[in-house]
Order: C-alpha cells, then structure tokens, then sequence
C-alpha cells in the first residue's frame, strides 16, 4: 500500500511536471503587451530592459527551470497586472480562506440534506413495491391507518425527490443561482452582497454551493441502495434474522457508500476551490473569480500559478479517492492492478 | 421412512400469489406437506415450478410484491402464514429455520470479514460474550472443514474459492443453531468435484446438529444421494410424493415419468437424449384440470377438465394424477425409466463422487 502510494506520488510529480511545461510554453506564446500594466506608454529601449530584468529573454528551458525551482521553493512569481508586482502566494492567501470556509459548509450541508434523502428515496422505492399486497391477517384500523399515512409520506418524499434531482440537473446552474439569489435576498431581507462578519449573508451562497452536491449524492446514494437491497447477501443476512434497520444500515448503507467515496474527495476539494458564478453574484473575495479575471487581464504569471494549484488539486483528488476507496473496499487492492491503471 | 414420526412442519393448502405488473402470478396452488423431525426431504422440478417460492413462505423471504393469499404453515404451535411482521419472523429466521443459498459468489457480503458474518449470526441467536464468540465461530469454520479457521476467521470472502464460500454459508446456517435447515440448490453453482465434498459435508452437519433438511434441487444425482423422501413439484404444486426408492422406482405421475427420462445416464449412446416437449402453464390464468397435461403426449380427456386428487400408493406415497384412478385406462411409464433399476450407480451413495449427476432442466 505505501509503496503503491510512493510510486503514485511519483508518477504524478512526472504528470504535473508535463502540464507545467505546457502551460509555461503556451503562455510563452502570448504577446508580450500581457507583461506590462502599462505597455503603450514605454519606449522600444524600456521593454527590452524590463524584459531582460524579468528573464524572460534568456532561453526557454532556463526560464523554464527558473520557473520550477521557484515552485518547489515556495514562490509562484508576482503579479503582473492584477495586484503589480505583488507575490501570487500572498493573493492567494488573501482569497483561498473564504472560499475554503463557504465550500465546507456547503459541503457539510451536502452531506447532511444528500444522504437522508437518498437513503429516504431508496427506503421509499422499497416500501411502494409493496403496495398492492393484501394483508392475510386482518389490521386493525389504528394500523391501517398508520400503514396508509406511513405509504402517503414515503411516496411524497420519492416524489419530492426525484423532482428535486431532475431540476437540479437539468436547469443550468446559473438559473437556480440567481432565483436564489432574487427570491432569497427578497423573502428573508437578507443583504445581496457578502459580508465575512454578517452570517446571514453566508446563507444563500452556502444553500447555492450546496444544491448540486445534494442532488448528486441524493441520486447516487439511491441507486447504490436499490443495487444493493437485491443482491443474495441481503437475503442471506435477513435469512439470519438480521432486522430489517440492521441490514439496511450495516449492510445496505454501508456498502453502497463505498463507490460513493471514491468521489468524495473531488467534489469536496472542488467545492472548496470556489464557485466563479456564486462568488460574483455575492461579490465574494473569494478564489473563484480570479482565474477569469486574471485570464482576462493577460496576467501570465498569475495564470501559470492558478493553472497549477488547481491541476495539483485534481490530483491529490484522484489519489485521495483511489486510497480511500481501497480502504474502505477490501477487495481492491492497489498495488496489485497498479499495471491496469 | 416411519410415519409415525414426528411431524415437525406442517403446511396445508398453501397458497402464494405474486403482483406483477398489475397482474397475479398464481406461484404455489394449494400445497400441502408434512415435514418429519429428522428427515432429508427433497423438492424436485423444473425452473419456475415454485420450489424456491414454496419454502421461502417458512421463512418469510417472500420478494415484497409476493404473499401467502390462503392455506397455513404450521411451525411450533405457530401459524408462520400469518406473520406478517419484521419481528416475528426474526426468531424463526435463522434460528428456527435456515438457509443455505444457491450461489456462495454472491451471498456473503463483500465488505465483512467472514469471522464477522459468523459473529453476526451467532450474536442473533446464541447469548455468549464476545470473546467466546470469536471461538464458537472458529470452531463452527472447523466443523465445515475450512483449514486454519484462525487464519480464516479474519480473511474477506473474495479471498476464499467458490466452495470455501460455500463452506462459510454453511458455517452461518448452523450458526445459528436452526432446526430445520433449507438448501436451495446449494450444489449448482459449483463444480462437480466440489458438489461432492459439500452433499458430504451437508450429510455430516445435519447428524451433527441434530438438524431436519429440506434440499431443492433440479439435479436428481444429488436427490438420490441425500433425500429421505421426495417432492415433485409441477406447475406450483407437489404432484407426487414418496420415498426415494418409491420415486425412483415406482413413479406414478407423467411428469415424474418424463423427469426421470430426462436423465442422461438413461440416454443410450447414439440417440438423441428425452426432454419434455412444451412448456410449463402461463401461471398468470387460472390452470383447468392437471396442468401438465398439455405437455403429456398420453393425457386423459379428464386431465383437461378436472384437477386431479392424491391417490394413495402407499402409506408413504402419493400422486396427483388420474391414472391412478380405478377408472382410468393402464398406461404404462416410459421403457427406459424401468431400467433405472439397473443404473446401480444412481443410488450408490458414492454416485455423485464418481459422475457428473443431473437431469436436464428443460
């Protein structure tokens, strides 16, 4: 298992290295108005002496090397045209601590709608296959009554459910976010714009963030159950007598959870990493406008930074998911199929 | 077989419906069954002739769109047909009642230990601490003959062979100290070699346990090799019911008749192997008269018109079908199946470890 984990490690270090020579050679490829804030007002001589200062006249593989030295000792480069002359770690330092702390609360809350409406979903499939089936024995009406309410109850939530999963995926985010956003700030009073020191602010982006992660883990969550609620370890389980909450919690749940947690990690790194659409709707300082903006600005530098965190990121994601799937899954086994992968 | 014996489980007319796409599939019509206390029963027939349906009803693992419509299961002064709740089944589930499934593949959870499958059974039904447990369950995993059950104990079930896996659904059955205990089909998906060692080791749990088994079953090498008595079942109903050597030697019912010809070892080099032409009723309409008489080339008008009753052979055997009636014409069974007498090796306990035992399905 380490050893299979060094030699991931490894290979990535390889595959991060390409992506960073591609993105350093493209950006080489721009014109070179991107490197100053104020190209149109410098003589031919004054270009050339800054360029030269820059070193971004000396042959490509030093700059290359000049780039990824600088990297591995902590420092991206500085601003060119956002913040001039200002080091890109520090901005980021400025602006990754609201969009980690907005990501993780949307993810908690993810999690925390996502699952009891999935497993609720699957539960409900499972109690409307029954409907239909007359009892031998006669009920009484206090239970018939219970039986019907319980029936009402588990069909609306799959209903609800499934509409919920349907609008979500199928409207583009982008609309929900700004019916959020008019309905939300409309209804409660709450301010549009984002305030870190007023929480009720932190409200609608949180429920915006959140809406696709429910959604998904909903969706996922409930096909899993309905895979696993008919396999033959279920029937032999009940054959021991397990309860029904018994199988449906410690076995059931459990082991459709695993191939869930294979995404965990992506899509709660991703989250993290900021929304570009939420983040401008609420003016949030957060890092999720920054690459558009900066592409936008030619700030070379600034992208090259940004390009690679996040290509580290998908990364570590991919690997986390692969060691967190072997874990919890005992019949993977990493360092054996690591040929295949 | 002694009838005096006790009668351990007893069903009468059991009836069991399924809901399928706004329509009923009628799946067992009106069965009854004595089980002795001791006995090796064996339930023969064809796919979708309601053995697997019939003894999931004694254990209430019924799929959730089928139910017990009529008729009652009695078990310990209990009615079973009656439950109807998750908590009532659950003491005769495993611990009265247990159940070794057809494909150990797929029947142990991947993600458990097996010690922890055993565990978890043995939690259910026997109160013992937990450090007892972890050896019953080593114990159990050396009565079903696993090597090293202290190695084994902790492994996950991808990391034993289709026969191990099926040595530990066995270990869980008996875990759970049950009386009577249901194989359904527990040979089939193993190979022929493993079959034998697993017939065996069934043979060798049940003096052991003191347990009554009930076996179901396409494959009359392994009926011959284990059963007490035999049920065949047709259509959702038991057609004819005696003892091994009566079933086999004296068999009363066409289908019966047409089963045992669908053996192979009877086929005679160079000619084309029996099946049984047709197929089962559409159970979904009601079944006029003896439902295997569209499919029987000798069938009496009457097999048309009216359901037959049991007629008596003997004390122990039994059969649904009108030629028994004093009325009907003397048809005699196939001539190949009187040679079964001379097929020595059917009946030699030690058949199914020498021959690739089985009747055809079809």
């Amino acid at each position: 298992m380490l050893k299979y984990i060094a030699k991931r490690l490894l290979r990535s270090l390889v595959t991060l290295a390409i992506v960073i020579t591609i993105i350093f050679s493209l950006l080489r490829l721009m014109p070179i108005e991107g490197y100053f804030p104020n190209y149109d007002k410098l003589s031919p001589g004054q270009i050339q002496a800054s360029l030269t200062s820059m070193g971004l006249l000396d042959p490509l593989p030093v700059q290359l090397w000049n780039f990824i030295s600088g990297v591995f000792q902590g420092d991206l480069g500085t601003s060119l045209v956002y913040r001039v002359n200002v080091p890109i770690t520090q901005i980021i330092a400025e602006k990754a601590p609201v969009s980690i702390e907005l990501g993780l609360l949307s993810v908690g809350l993810s999690l925390l709608v996502g699952i009891p409406l999935g497993v609720g979903m699957a539960l409900a499939s499972l109690a409307r296959q029954k409907k239909g089936v007359p009892a031998l024995v006669k009920r009484t009406p206090l239970r018939r009554c219970m039986d019907a309410v319980g029936m009402f109850f588990a069909t609306i939530w799959e209903k609800i459910g499934t509409i919920f999963i349907v609008v979500i995926q199928a409207v583009p985010s982008a609309v929900y976010y700004l019916f959020i956003q008019l309905y939300g700030t409309d209804l409660f009073g709450i301010p549009t714009l984002f305030n870190k020191n007023n929480y009720a602010t932190w409200i609608l982006p949180v429920v915006s963030l959140a809406l696709g992660n429910i959604a998904y883990y909903a969706m996922w969550l409930r096909r899993y159950m309905t895979d696993e609620i008919n396999k033959d370890y279920v029937q032999l389980a009940k054959a021991k007598g397990v309860s029904s909450s018994g199988i449906m919690f410690r076995h059931v749940f459990r082991n459709a959870f695993v191939p869930m947690i294979q995404y965990l990690p992506g899509s709660i790194l991703f989250t993290v990493m900021g929304s570009i659409y939420v983040e401008s709707l609420y003016s949030i300082p957060g890092m999720g406008g920054l690459l558009v903006n900066v592409i936008q600005r030619q700030d070379n530098t600034m992208v090259q930074a940004l390009v690679l965190i996040y290509s580290v990121i998908s990364i570590v994601a991919l690997i986390l998911g692969d060691i967190l799937m072997s874990i919890a899954d005992p019949r993977i086994k990493l360092g054996k199929k690591e040929e295949a992968r | 077989m002694d009838t005096k014996q006790e009668v351990i489980l007893s069903v009468r007319d059991l009836e069991v419906k399924f809901n399928l796409r706004g329509k009923v599939l009628h799946a067992i019509r009106g069965v009854s069954l004595d089980l002795y206390k001791g006995e090796s029963l064996a339930i023969v027939g064809e796919s979708g002739s309601g053995k697997s349906v019939f003894v999931k009803t004694f254990m209430g693992l019924l799929d959730s769109n089928g139910y017990v419509s009529g008729g009652s299961i009695e078990y310990d002064g209990k009615n079973l047909a009656q439950y109807t709740q998750d908590k009532q089944w659950r003491n005769i589930r495993g611990g009265q009642i247990a159940m070794v499934l057809q494909d150990p593949m797929t029947s142990l959870n991947p993600l458990k230990t097996v010690g922890k499958q055993i565990c978890e059974a043995l939690k259910l039904h026997r109160n013992m601490p937990k450090k007892q447990m972890k050896d019953a369950a080593i114990e159990i995993l050396r009565d079903v003959g696993i090597p090293e059950p202290e190695k084994r104990f902790s492994q996950y079930p991808h990391e034993f062979s289709g026969g191990m896996r099926q040595r530990v659904v066995i270990a869980i059955a008996v875990a759970c100290n049950p009386k009577i205990l249901i194989c359904d089909e527990p040979t089939t998906a193993l190979d022929v070699t493993i079959q034998a060692q697993i017939l065996h080791l069934l043979k060798e749990l049940k003096e052991k346990y003191d347990l009554t088994t009930i076996y179901i079953t396409h494959d009359l090498g392994v009926v011959a090799n284990v059963a007490d008595r035999i049920a065949v079942m047709y259509a959702g109903d038991i057609v004819e019911i005696g003892t091994c050597e009566e079933v086999f030697y004296n068999p009363q019912h066409p289908y019966t008749w047409a089963l045992l010809s669908s053996l192979p070892q009877l086929g005679v080099k160079g000619q084309e192997l029996f099946s049984i032409k047709g197929t089962p009723p559409n159970l979904f309409y009601h079944v006029e008269g003896d439902a295997f008489a569209p499919r029987n080339p000798q069938a009496l008008n009457i097999d048309f018109k009216e359901r037959p009753p049991y007629f008596e052979v003997s004390p122990t055997h039994k059969a649904r079908t009108w030629l028994l009636d004093p009325r009907a014409p003397k048809v005699e069974p196939p001539e190949s199946i009187r040679n079964i007498r001379n097929l020595k090796p059917l009946l030699n306990p030690d058949f199914v470890k020498t021959a690739a035992g089985g009747a055809s399905d079809e």
